[in-house]
Parts: structure tokens; C-alpha cells; sequence
């Protein structure tokens, strides 16, 4: 009950006034009762009350994490949170190279990142996984469904369809090869018409719809329970044009990102977010880096970089809390994002072997 | 600034407080500050009562004076220094981290700094079995990795001989312990952060002895993401807050005899300027150490493990220098 006023989350001015009259902990201030209050301070008897069931919202929150209630704390000890990172699922990219060195695939409950130049196949990935995360669970996936909120207009449903086509196929081939119950009866309700109905997609033109998306995405997501994955092309976007005020975007930038984190969080799903290239200009030569600036590097917790060697693409993981920095070379095809297939076709009967939840694979590439 | 209320002390009534508030005396600071023989007069109160009311408030409210040889005795008896687990980084830092004081580890992104606490929160529980709390603002604590680095320290202990694969999926029992002694709390804003540090104040204060236990240190990582929402723009709240953080958090390392380890980001001053600590002069002031990490490759195309850490303030070493890690 000892909280200070100034820790309370109430409106700078009220606090401000709060602080010239003297009050300085929570309970001074529920001792004082409304009436009180609004005669010390001066301000109306409505604004006094709010007030105060705000500090006693705070304080017994306080009182019943002390009293060792779960509330709604996130505190929990590193072995459970063990286990539960142990039974989440991953989201799988259909290339097996990224998905190794991702740890498994995209992390749920973690921002991933990807930037890269134009044209490199940010977006073509973040397609596949709106499709790659319908999976049911029985072939690997984590059976959840998409929102896909696109500022710059590169949403292409045709392609998507292709994506979704070839997923199917794949699911298909599997199903046959081995045979089973679940596989059959998941199969039915994996089609083209289920998979493109559960990607839900919102189309922000500028800064200001992103943000208000952003802040309303929570409720959407209590309704729609069993979405798994946000994915937002292009967060640079409106961010990089016409703004004149550089601490304001660093502000926003901010806000949004622990909004992010906070819906990564509190619905176990993952965040994609892709991000444009810019040249930094150093003493003797000029670098591609990551756009928005160095505050915004802090705010994904893994990120990527797409990049061209000659005609060849290569990914490389820049950023990432459990795994090292490597680079491998993608692939992409008229199914989606796939590895490189090398020269002798040796098929990945170890792969199999180190992710046991990979299904192997019976098809090879038909082209 | 505690205004004046009835029932602050005894002796101290209703109407006094309203013939005080008369003559604009309404805060204790007021009340103390002013001449008690004028006060007397004027609101024609005894001068006795008054005198016995200052003498209970200036007991409750003021400091009292200490000497340098006590606090250098206190400090000696409460202070730990916590070895990190990694013997360049405890050179670096004079043999380790000092409870009661504020440590912090700046970087770019991908530097490390979110692998160097999980690397010192492991040590801290495995080798010293005290426990850690660990406060995630960003979202970057992988238990999977914690719990690796837990096995490559036990690696050459001879209880990994002895070990029984156990029924929780090769986890073994001293890294489940340790495990176990690690507490995770995931704030993702300012005020969570601040109840957050209140609880845990109020548990030490009431010396609830479950299943906390004896807490040795902090680690908060990192603090320029709660924070960086609020500053900028034209409202000034944000430092405000921020400060208040700090308060919170150096009283707590203090009054308790923690270790707390902040971290923070790097900004540039313009896009070729070089890097310098987030969150500006202010909160430059609040740790006592600051040790720099970067990353030795400049470019993203090569892959590395190795990381440059320097020191660029501290009450103890020379700054300056420098020292190789390995993650």
C-alpha cells in the first residue's frame, strides 16, 4: 500500500497537482476519499472518484500478487517456462535449411523480423507462412489461422492460392505414404477454400491506420482464438516518408513494438514483421542496414536478413536469443519458398532425424 | 511534501490543522520551516503543543546523520560480490558484481547483451544457489538456452556422471533446481514494471520465506524498452518516470543488498556519428558500472561468436578496458 504517486498510472496533470498538494503514497490518497480529494486539488468530484478507483484497481492488484494470487502477473520460474517452450509448436517454412537454423521455424510468442532489398522474397515468405501455419498438427504444423495486415500492397491472392495448392499437395503425398487415421481426417478440413478463409486481411494506407489496427488487433484476437500468426509486410512503409518529426516516429515505433509483444505474449502467437534496407554511409564504404533505425533493432527478438550473391539468395540469421548467427541459400518456386536443391539429390533422411517433428519428405521438387 | 492530516501524530487535531491551514501552513515541510513563537501567536495555539508536535514529526519524517565509519562498516558486513560465471568479464568488473549497486550492459542489437545475463543468471543459481529474478521487457528469455548453458557449466562437474536421466525428458536435478531458483516476470510497460518492483519490495520487507527464498540479484533486460514509449515527442512525463525507476531500483539494490543489472541500447547521433547509450544524460547517472559490448565483425556477412566488452564507467577500474568474451 506504500506505493508512490508518481508510479501510478494517472494522467500527468492530475499527478502533477497530486504532488504540489503533498500527497505522496497511494494510501494517503484512498485515506482522503473523494470528496477530499477534489477540494484539495481542485478538481471536480467525478475526475476524483476515477481517480481513485484507479489506485485501488492498483493497489489490490498488488496486494493479491503479494498474497501469492496469479492475477494477471506473467511471473513464472524458468523450469516451467521450460516446459512450455519445450511443447510450443513452430511454424515450419517448407525450407528445411531455414528452419534449421531458426531452431525449428518461427518461434510463437516472439517477434521475428525479416529485411531485406526489394524484390528478395520477404513478402513471398510471409505468404507461406499465412499458409504454413494452417498445418494441422498431425503433419507438424500448429493448426492455427493468419492475420495478414498489408500497408504497402503486395498481398497477391493468386499467388497465395498457388502456395496453398502446393501445401495441400504435399499434405496429400504424406497422407498416402503413411496411411494413417488423423492424417485422412485432417485432410478433409485442409483445403484450398478452408486455408485462404482463414487468413484475415487488413489493408493500413498510412501510419495512423497501422497504429489504430495495431491497438485494436487484441480484441480481434479474443474473438478469433485460434490465430497464431500476425504477419505485417512492409512496417517501414509508412514510417519513412513525410515524417518531419524523427522523436515522434522513434515514440510511435516504440509504442508499437511493445504492442506487438505484448499480443506475441498474451495469445501465444507469432509476430512477422518485414523491414526495408537502407545504406549507411561509413568512413570507406557504403553498407546495407536494416531501415528505421538503431532504436527499432532492439525491438524484434530474431531477425533476418534476406540478401542477394549473384543470383544466388542467401538468408542469414543476424539476431536471435538461442541460436547462432549462420547463412544459408533459399529458393524461390512456383510452390512457394523452398531449399536449394543440391547437385547429387541426396535425400534429407538426417534432417528427419535431428527435427523429429519434420515429416519426411516423399516428393521431390516437380517442376 | 506529507500534508498535514489529522491523526499524524498525536496531539496533532482537526481544528489545529484547520487554524494551521488558515496561516498557509498545510505540509509538514511548512510546519517545521516556520517559527514556532509566530505561529503561536497567530492562530493562538500553545506554543508547547506545538513544540511536542514538531519533535514527533521531524522523528518520523527527517534523516538522521551517520558517520563514515559506520557506513563503511555496514557496508562491508551487507556487501556480496557475485562472481558472473565468466572470468574475463569479473576482471573487467573488479572480480564481479557488487550487491547494492546498479550494474549496466550496452550494445547494438545482436551484441550479446540478452545472452550475457542469461549467462550470469545461470551462474548466480547454479554455482551460488541464490536465486535471480529476472524481469523480461522484450521478450528475449529462452528458457531452452538458459537451460543449455546450465548444462555446459555442470559439463565438467563429476555429478554429470552420477546423473540420472530423469522422467522430465533429460532434464537432471541440479539444473532443475537451478531452474527453479530463477523467477521470470514479463513487463512489457513502465507501470507493470513499477508494481512489479513493488511487489517484490513488499515481499522482502515482509520476509516471506517460500518459495523465493534468499534473493541475491535482479536482472532487468532491458530497461530502454519500457522506457523509450515515453520519451520524445513534447511531454516530459517520461523522464519523470524513468526517474522514479531509478529510485525504485538503487533503493532496492541498497536497502536489500541486491545486485541489479540493467540493460540498455545504443543510439547514434546521426547516422555516422558514433554509438552512445540510450536514454540520454539523465539515466547516465543511475548505474554505478557500464560495460559496452559490440560485436568485432562489422558487417553482417560473416558469422562470429566473438565479442568485444569495454568499460566505460566505474567507480572501481580504470575505463577503457577491454576484454575478449565468448557466447
Amino acid at each position: 500500500m506504500q506505493r508512490e504517486v508518481g508510479t501510478l498510472p494517472l494522467a500527468p496533470a492530475l499527478r502533477a497537482r497530486l504532488a504540489a498538494a503533498g500527497f505522496q503514497t497511494a494510501q494517503e490518497l484512498l485515506d482522503t476519499g473523494p470528496c477530499g480529494l477534489s477540494k484539495e486539488i481542485g478538481i471536480s468530484r467525478e475526475e476524483a472518484l476515477e481517480a481513485l478507483q484507479v489506485v485501488r484497481q492498483e493497489c489490490h492488484g498488488d496486494a493479491a500478487r503479494t498474497a501469492g494470487g496469479s492475477g494477471a502477473t506473467r511471473r513464472c520460474t524458468a523450469l516451467e517456462l521450460l516446459e512450455e517452450e519445450q511443447t510450443q509448436g513452430f511454424i515450419i517454412t517448407f525450407c528445411s535449411a531455414l528452419d534449421n537454423i531458426l531452431g525449428g521455424g518461427v518461434q510463437l510468442t516472439k517477434i521475428t523480423e525479416i529485411c531485406g532489398a526489394p524484390g528478395v522474397g520477404k513478402t513471398q515468405l510471409c505468404m507461406q507462412l499465412a499458409v504454413d501455419v494452417q498445418i494441422p498438427e498431425c503433419f507438424g504444423g500448429v493448426a492455427g489461422e493468419a492475420v495478414f495486415i498489408d500497408t504497402e500492397g503486395s498481398f497477391m491472392v493468386d499467388r497465395v492460392v498457388d502456395i496453398a495448392a502446393a501445401c495441400v499437395q504435399h499434405c496429400h503425398l504424406i497422407a498416402e505414404a503413411q496411411q494413417e487415421e488423423d492424417h485422412q481426417k485432417a485432410l478433409e478440413t485442409f483445403s484450398l477454400e478452408n486455408i485462404l478463409s482463414h487468413i484475415y486481411y487488413f489493408r493500413c494506407r498510412d501510419y495512423i491506420e497501422l497504429l489504430a489496427q495495431v491497438y485494436l488487433l487484441p480484441e480481434f484476437l479474443s474473438e478469433h482464438s485460434k490465430v497464431r500468426l500476425v504477419v505485417i509486410d512492409g512496417i517501414a512503409f509508412p514510417f519513412r516518408h513525410d515524417f518531419e518529426d524523427l522523436s515522434l516516429r522513434t515514440r510511435l515505433l516504440n509504442g508499437l513494438a511493445q504492442q506487438l509483444i505484448i499480443i506475441a505474449n498474451d495469445h501465444t502467437s507469432a509476430v512477422v514483421l518485414t523491414n526495408q534496407m537502407t545504406t549507411r554511409i561509413g568512413q570507406s564504404q557504403s553498407m546495407l542496414v536494416p531501415a528505421l533505425g538503431e532504436s527499432w533493432g532492439h525491438a524484434a527478438t530474431v531477425r533476418l536478413i534476406f540478401h542477394w550473391d549473384n543470383s544466388q539468395r542467401l538468408a542469414t540469421l543476424y539476431k536471435s536469443p538461442s541460436q547462432k548467427e549462420s547463412t544459408i541459400a533459399y529458393h524461390i518456386t512456383s510452390h512457394g519458398f523452398r531449399d536449394v536443391q543440391p547437385p547429387a539429390a541426396t535425400h534429407s533422411a538426417e534432417g528427419a532425424e535431428m527435427n523429429p517433428r519434420k515429416r519426411p519428405r516423399t516428393e521431390e521438387e516437380k517442376q | 511534501m506529507v500534508v498535514l492530516r489529522a491523526g499524524l501524530c498525536p496531539g496533532l487535531t482537526e481544528d489545529m490543522i484547520q487554524l494551521l491551514r488558515a496561516n498557509g501552513i498545510r505540509t509538514v515541510v511548512d510546519f517545521v520551516s516556520s517559527d514556532l513563537e509566530d505561529v503561536a501567536q497567530k492562530c493562538s495555539l500553545s506554543y508547547k503543543a506545538l513544540v511536542a508536535v514538531r519533535r514527533v514529526l521531524l522523528a518520523q519524517f527527517s534523516a538522521f546523520p551517520a558517520n563514515g565509519a559506520d557506513l563503511y562498516e555496514e557496508l562491508k558486513s551487507s556487501t556480496a560480490i557475485l562472481p558472473t560465471g565468466s572470468p574475463s568479464l569479473d576482471q573487467l568488473l573488479d572480480s564481479g558484481l557488487y550487491t547494492g549497486e546498479v550494474t549496466e550492459l550496452m550494445g547494438a542489437p545482436g551484441s550479446g547483451k540478452t545472452q550475457v545475463c542469461l549467462g550470469i543468471a545461470a551462474s548466480v543459481s547454479l554455482g551460488l544457489k541464490q536465486h535471480v529474478l529476472f524481469l523480461d521487457s522484450t521478450g528475449g528469455f529462452t528458457a531452452s538456452r538458459l537451460y543449455q548453458m546450465l548444462q555446459a557449466q555442470t559439463e565438467d562437474e563429476e555429478e554429470q556422471a552420477r546423473q540420472v536421466l530423469g522422467r522430465l525428458r533429460l532434464c537432471s536435478v541440479p539444473q532443475l533446481e537451478a531452474l527453479q531458483r530463477i523467477q521470470v516476470v514479463r513487463v512489457f510497460s513502465i507501470y507493470e514494471l513499477l508494481s512489479a518492483l513493488q511487489e517484490l519490495r513488499d515481499r522482502l520487507s515482509q520476509q516471506v520465506v517460500s518459495s523465493t527464498g534468499p534473493l541475491k540479484m535482479v536482472v532487468l533486460d532491458s530497461v530502454s524498452a519500457v522506457i523509450y514509449p515515453l520519451l520524445g515527442g513534447r511531454q516530459s512525463e517520461g523522464l519523470a518516470l524513468m526517474m522514479q525507476l531509478s529510485r525504485e531500483l538503487k533503493t532496492l539494490a541498497r536497502e536489500f543488498s541486491l545486485a541489479v543489472v540493467v540493460t540498455n541500447q545504443v543510439t547514434r547521433d546521426s547516422s555516422t556519428g558514433p554509438l552512445k547509450p540510450a536514454l540520454g544524460r539523465s539515466w547516465s547517472f543511475v548505474p554505478s558500472t557500464r560495460v559496452l559490448l559490440e560485436g568485432k565483425e562489422a558487417t553482417w556477412e560473416k558469422a562470429t561468436t566473438q565479442r568485444l566488452a569495454s568499460l566505460a564507467k566505474s567507480p572501481r577500474q580504470p575505463t577503457g578496458m577491454q576484454v575478449e568474451l565468448d557466447i
